[in-house]
């Protein structure tokens, strides 16, 4: 009956070629899908199939959204060679790019609604029929009628057993193959044992048939395979949707004619140049070489604002060219470009299976083998009781005891809470992060970068009398003028037209020494701007002093200024009851400023990493569980040490692989929100394992002493089942924060774009 | 008393029919999106939506 997928693996193979196969240094990857894995056995029988295939280095099996993530030796085996393994184990490969997957999850949908379809309708009818049976059997029947009701049952029944039913004893059928116990085998024997000792009764004529329990039992576990699935194809469509985002092809200018041609993605190398017209999708990520290009990079970074890239500036591949057309230079492999690092992460989070998950998937194959010698135990005892009762026993343990609930628990949850995470523009790159985020209880916040815009401004103005502070800035702006350093931007802003200097001189690292006004000043570090080495009458932390002969005219607080974000986010999370430290390499005088701002006590300052580590691991023995929030840079080894880790994702920092937990868009409004959905994940989480194991233990002694007839164990089990998905499915759209769910993708401006076109006032 | 073997084929004959209509529909498309004609009237757009 098994209906071999024998799917072409070379075609297969050539398709995903293109797309998502990398191969470097003997190293080969890729992704795709396998269609019908349905539960943990699936995934299990897929891993250790892989597994013994010597040159398989790794494999890692998502049984949420159906993924196959595999790495090789290429010298000892080859992509086909893996693909036919798959397609053996009677799963069907399919590439995972666009078009290809989409239409793949829609044939999957619309024949998992078929069978159930199918299902629905005939075991309604037979229904129908069973309760002329059944009051025929209380008020007495003529045995013909009996007969002919039987055998319309069968009718039925068997397209419903061999179509609606054929996925499940097609799992059953391969698990008995290869000697693992999954559930499907329970399942599968139940759904046969009633199903012949039905057709074997109809034709004797006499004894018990069941047929409405067939068809029940099917169309329930159809229903909550069916809700799974559409949960899974939610979680792909957001990966999908990243990897859409690229054309198929690109259109190169030859060496020397400059002629335009159209290639495909994957024969692009560093170096080519690509034409990119008005609309069109940047490719791979590149450096402007002509024009100017306005590009939409919502989709890497999740920034919703046009920015612009003049010549020598970088481009991010996945972004769209708004403006004039523009040539660029290729940087990366297609394969390497930003957003393909980003697609691998999400998918390496989706395909990590949390310990939990993992716990669930042993127990359920303990459990098979138990339910297995139970049965047995049950059959032999009844045999000495009852023997005319012990069929419909085994039968209601077969079915009661399936541990479909079980193992659906942790992977239904974690999927929609990843998937909702995504919507918030947090993506999770290590699925037990969610179940990290859940038990935090303190957060170590870095000041800048994090919770400030990385820009630096002007934040306080101490002035000698007599100066106004408008008018000390202004001398400054003017000494500042033409200075590259990133200081002299924060007094950019402050500039008078009336007010300037042509002499400024700069000495690195010291400060700027100019005439403005015909009177000579000197602006930067105090020992440099106070040459004497006199005492200026301002507090001990100002960073940058501005003098002139006299002494200290003005001392100027410049760091980078708050996200505007910041403190709704700390008053967020405080509300969350965690508790918030701020450590930072700054000075004092900046931390204590956002510090104060933001009302976070104890903030330390001038912190090496290995200072932030120390912090980090006294906290971490003093019992808590940390949350670290940085930028990257020198966060490095937090991040790392940290039990869960959040990066900003802005800039460059995609390749921030270190932390558990990337912030897409650049801003941390959705923080509180993301905790909040962590946690009521892990309660769901909870509650959903406790549910299935009491059905379970509850079930089992009423279905062996014979107090639970087959038809009432198959709703219980799926009811059961159905129960923990949709139970799962509350994480979607929980109101965790106590208000409504914002719907759709939350759009925050973003501070560096308006802080660098602000105009000075 | 004879008649329900006359009504019971029948009913078995539309239950196939029940099913080949679902099948139909399944297969046109018809429970691909169900959100969106719901939207639809919201939308000022004259668009109409085209099942794919």
């Amino acid at each position: 009956m098994k209906t071999a997928a024998s799917p072409k693996p070379d075609r297969t193979a050539v398709s995903l070629e293109g797309h998502w196969a990398s191969e470097s240094d003997g190293q080969g990857h890729v992704v795709f899908n396998a269609e019908g894995i349905r539960c943990a056995n699936c995934a299990r029988s897929i891993r250790n199939g892989l597994g013994a295939l010597p040159g398989v280095t790794g494999t890692e099996v998502n049984v949420v959204n159906g993924r196959v993530s595999v790495s090789w030796n290429s010298h000892l085996t080859s992509l086909g060679a893996i693909l036919a393994i798959v397609a053996d184990l009677g799963f069907k490969p399919v590439p995972l790019v666009g078009a290809a997957a989409a239409a793949a999850r829609r044939e999957e949908r619309r024949a998992s609604l078929k069978r159930i379809g199918l299902a629905g309708l005939g075991s309604v009818q037979i229904m129908m029929y069973a309760a002329g049976l059944y009051t025929g059997a209380f008020h007495g029947i003529d045995p013909a009628l009996a007969g002919f009701l039987k055998w319309t049952c069968l009718l039925i029944a068997t397209p419903v057993l061999l179509y609606s039913g054929a996925p499940i004893l097609r799992g059953g059928l391969h698990d008995i193959r290869r000697r693992t116990l999954g559930m499907d085998v329970t399942v599968s024997l139940a759904l046969v044992l009633a199903f012949v000792a039905s057709v074997f009764n109809t034709a004797r004529g006499q004894g018990e048939v069941y047929f409405d329990s067939v068809t029940m039992f099917i169309f329930f576990l159809l229903v909550g395979r069916h809700v799974e699935m559409k949960g899974r194809h939610q979680a792909a469509s957001v990966t999908d949707a990243l990897a859409r985002a690229l054309p198929a092809t690109a259109t190169r200018l030859r060496a020397v004619t400059d002629d335009a041609e159209r290639v495909p993605l994957e024969q692009l190398r560093p170096g080519d140049r690509l034409r990119v017209a008005t609309g069109e999708i940047i490719p791979v990520d590149g450096t402007v070489l002509a024009g100017i290009a306005l590009v939409d990079e919502s989709l890497v970074t999740g920034e919703s604002a046009a920015r612009q890239r003049a010549p020598g500036e970088a481009l991010l591949g996945g972004s769209i060219n708004t403006g004039s057309a523009i040539t660029l230079q290729v940087t990366s492999a297609p394969n390497a470009s930003a957003l393909h690092s980003l697609v691998r992460l999400l998918e390496r989070a989706q395909g990590e299976r949390p310990r939990i998950g993992l716990a669930a998937e042993r127990m359920a194959s303990w459990f098979v083998l138990r339910i297995l010698v139970l049965t047995a135990l049950v059959a032999i005892a009844w045999a000495f009781v009852d023997p005319s009762r012990a069929f419909p026993a085994v039968l209601a343990v077969l079915v009661a005891t399936c541990p479909c609930a079980l193992s659906l628990a942790t992977p239904v949850a974690i999927a929609a809470a990843t998937s909702r995470l995504a919507r918030l523009g947090v993506l999770v790159t290590r699925s037990d992060a969610v179940e990290g985020l859940a038990q935090v209880d303190t957060v170590i916040l870095d000041k800048t970068g994090t919770l400030t815009t990385g820009n630096p401004r002007v934040l306080e103005t101490q002035t000698r009398e007599g100066l106004s502070s408008g008018m000390a800035l202004s001398i400054a702006a003017a000494l500042e003028e033409s200075s590259r350093h990133p200081v002299a931007q924060a007094f950019r802003a402050h500039g008078a037209r009336e007010i300037r200097c042509g002499d400024a001189r700069e000495f690195p690292g010291e400060g700027i020494e100019g005439h403005v006004d015909g009177r000579l000043w000197r602006l930067g570090k105090p020992a440099f701007a106070l040459q004497d080495g006199r005492a200026h009458p301002f507090t001990e932390d100002a960073g940058i002093l501005l003098a002139d002969a006299s002494g200290g005219a003005a001392a100027f607080v410049v760091s980078d200024e708050l996200r505007p974000d910041a403190s709704e986010t700390v008053a967020g999370l405080r509300a969350l009851g965690l508790e918030l430290r701020l450590a930072s390499g700054d000075r004092e005088g900046p931390v204590a400023h956002v510090a104060r701002r933001l009302g976070i006590a104890r903030p330390a300052a001038r912190l090496r990493p290995e200072d932030k580590l120390t912090l980090l691991r006294e906290l971490q023995a003093g019992g808590h569980r940390v949350l670290m929030i940085g930028d990257g840079m020198n966060d490095g080894p937090v991040l790392a040490a940290a039990q869960v880790s959040m990066a900003m994702g802005h800039g460059s920092s995609i390749a921030h692989a270190a932390a558990d937990l990337l912030l897409l868009r650049d801003s941390l409004a959705s923080l509180p929100e993301s905790v909040a959905v962590a946690r009521r994940t892990l309660v769901i989480i909870r509650q959903n394992l406790r549910w299935s194991v009491a059905y379970n233990l509850a079930a089992v002694p009423l279905a062996a002493l014979g107090f639970m007839p087959p038809w009432i164990a198959a709703i219980g089990m799926s009811l059961s089942s159905l129960l923990v998905v949709m139970n799962a499915r509350r994480v979607l759209s929980a109101d965790v924060l106590g208000r409504k769910p914002p719907q759709g993708p939350r759009r925050t401006p973003d501070p560096h774009h308006t802080l660098a076109t602000e105009a000075p006032q | 008393m004879s008649s329900i073997y006359l009504l019971i084929p029948l009913s078995v004959i539309l239950v196939g029919v029940a099913v080949w209509a679902f099948f139909w529909a399944v297969d046109t498309g018809q429970f691909e999106d169900l959100d969106a004609q719901a939207r639809s009237i919201l939308e000022d757009e004259d668009s109409s939506r085209s099942g794919d």
